[in-house]
């Protein structure tokens, strides 16, 4: 057919009601541990095993972490102790995967040989679909998924 | 503006204020999903049943995140859902009230009223002074944007036709229980001059009442007149509830107390 019989280009999208179209990623984001060192490094390392409960894509990849560091604090017993913290977020606020997640997440910080871990959940800003990053989009395109 | 206070900023007075304020955006969401719930297999439409499911879905995930910071204020899940006395729970009267019997207009309308004032209630927190607060109010608020528009978009359908009487008896029914959702807290002043929220709860009033009276009379419905509405002797906010709130508090807790009190599910478990 020639290109005059092309159908045109149209603006729809798959769901209005989906916010994963549009959205802006904000100055940073996606967070993917580029950079990091040490213990840090070790606990980004983790991170990219631990699996999405629905998609077979990891949760950095998705853009889920927006931070992660390890501080030094003195515990009860007077010792100096490390501290593993991880800033994440979730896709949507009813995800009933959360707990689940946030203990992965947890063990993935000790594993890095840290005495202690925390997991801050941050809503702020909003994750979008704009935040999976070009490894997540082609694990997701294999999954079926475009986005 | 006040500065940006965190948990170990609070004084005594801004405590109690910022818990009032929690415990009845936290309530009022849990409650409200609570009964949603009810309806999801009766909804007459699979599209609807899948929106009042997802729609209930949200409002447990809006309750949990507001539990979490009253949570990070040192209280517990259990002592805050499962082992509170019901009638220190603070949502309004509106959202516990069982659905009338087969009425579909009840559930539509009832979303309605309580959504318009949870998308200005949200408003009003987007530049609190309290951060773990206002990093979790955008999200929440965009989540909130569609349930408005589902419950308009049944609204609109049902009040053409045979369906308005059922939604003007909904209406004349539910209208005195909203009003409830603007009851002053104790802790008003406290809460409006700390910044915590940046509109008054009369002003908000007034701001609901002027968005939902035109909408509703748009559609053909008679509004009861605000200021002359006899109120139900219950206001769900100073912890005076229907008897139907003690039913359903004591159904939700049911399974919580056969399993006596069960920590969370945890797949896989603690792997190190």
């Amino acid at each position: 057919m020639s290109a005059d019989d092309a159908p045109e280009a149209t603006d729809a999208t798959a769901c209005g009601y989906t916010e994963y179209v549009d959205g802006e990623v904000p100055e940073g984001f996606p967070k993917t541990g580029v950079g990091a060192a040490g213990v840090e490094a070790d606990i980004w390392d983790a991170l990219y095993e631990i699996e999405d409960p629905e998609m077979p894509v990891s949760i950095v990849d998705l853009g889920l972490i927006y931070d992660v560091r390890v501080v030094e604090r003195e515990g009860e017993d007077g010792e100096a102790k490390t501290l593993g913290i991880v800033e994440m977020t979730l896709t949507y606020t009813g995800c009933p995967a959360r707990d689940y997640l946030e203990n992965d997440v947890r063990c993935a910080i000790l594993s890095a040989g840290v005495d202690e871990a925390s997991v801050r959940l941050r809503f702020t800003p909003e994750w979008t679909v704009d935040m999976v990053t070009e490894a997540g989009r082609e694990a997701l395109r294999e999954f079926g998924l475009g986005v | 503006m006040p500065d940006a206070l965190n948990p170990e900023d609070l004084d005594a007075e801004q405590r109690a204020a910022l818990e009032e304020l929690l415990f009845r955006l936290a309530d009022d969401e849990y409650v409200h999903g609570e009964r949603l719930i009810e309806w999801q297999i009766y909804a007459p439409t699979l599209e609807s049943d899948l929106a009042l499911a997802n729609v209930a879905q949200d409002e447990f995930g809006h309750a949990r995140l507001w539990y979490d910071l009253l949570e990070e204020l040192s209280h517990t899940e259990a002592e805050l859902i499962w082992e509170r006395p019901a009638d220190e729970f603070r949502h309004a009267t509106l959202v516990e009230l069982p659905f009338a019997e087969g009425d579909w207009a009840d559930v539509v309308l009832r979303s309605y009223l309580y959504d318009a004032a949870e998308r200005l209630r949200l408003d009003a927190l987007v530049d609190t002074s309290y951060a773990p607060l206002a990093d979790r109010v955008g999200k929440v608020l965009s989540e909130e944007r569609y349930h408005l528009e589902n419950a308009q978009s049944w609204l609109d359908r049902l009040a053409e036709g045979d369906s308005r009487d059922r939604v003007q008896d909904a209406l004349d029914r539910l209208f005195p229980h909203a009003l409830s959702l603007f009851v002053e807290p104790d802790h008003e002043d406290a809460i409006v001059d700390n910044g915590f929220r940046t509109m008054s709860t009369a002003d908000l009033r007034i701001e609901w009442l002027e968005t939902v009276i035109p909408y509703l009379e748009s559609l053909g419905l008679d509004v009861p007149e605000p200021d002359e509405v006899e109120r139900p002797s219950a206001r769900g906010r100073d912890g005076t509830h229907t008897d139907h709130w003690d039913e359903l508090a004591a159904e939700f807790r049911r399974t919580y107390e056969e399993l006596e009190a069960p920590e969370p599910a945890r797949i896989g478990g603690e792997r190190v």
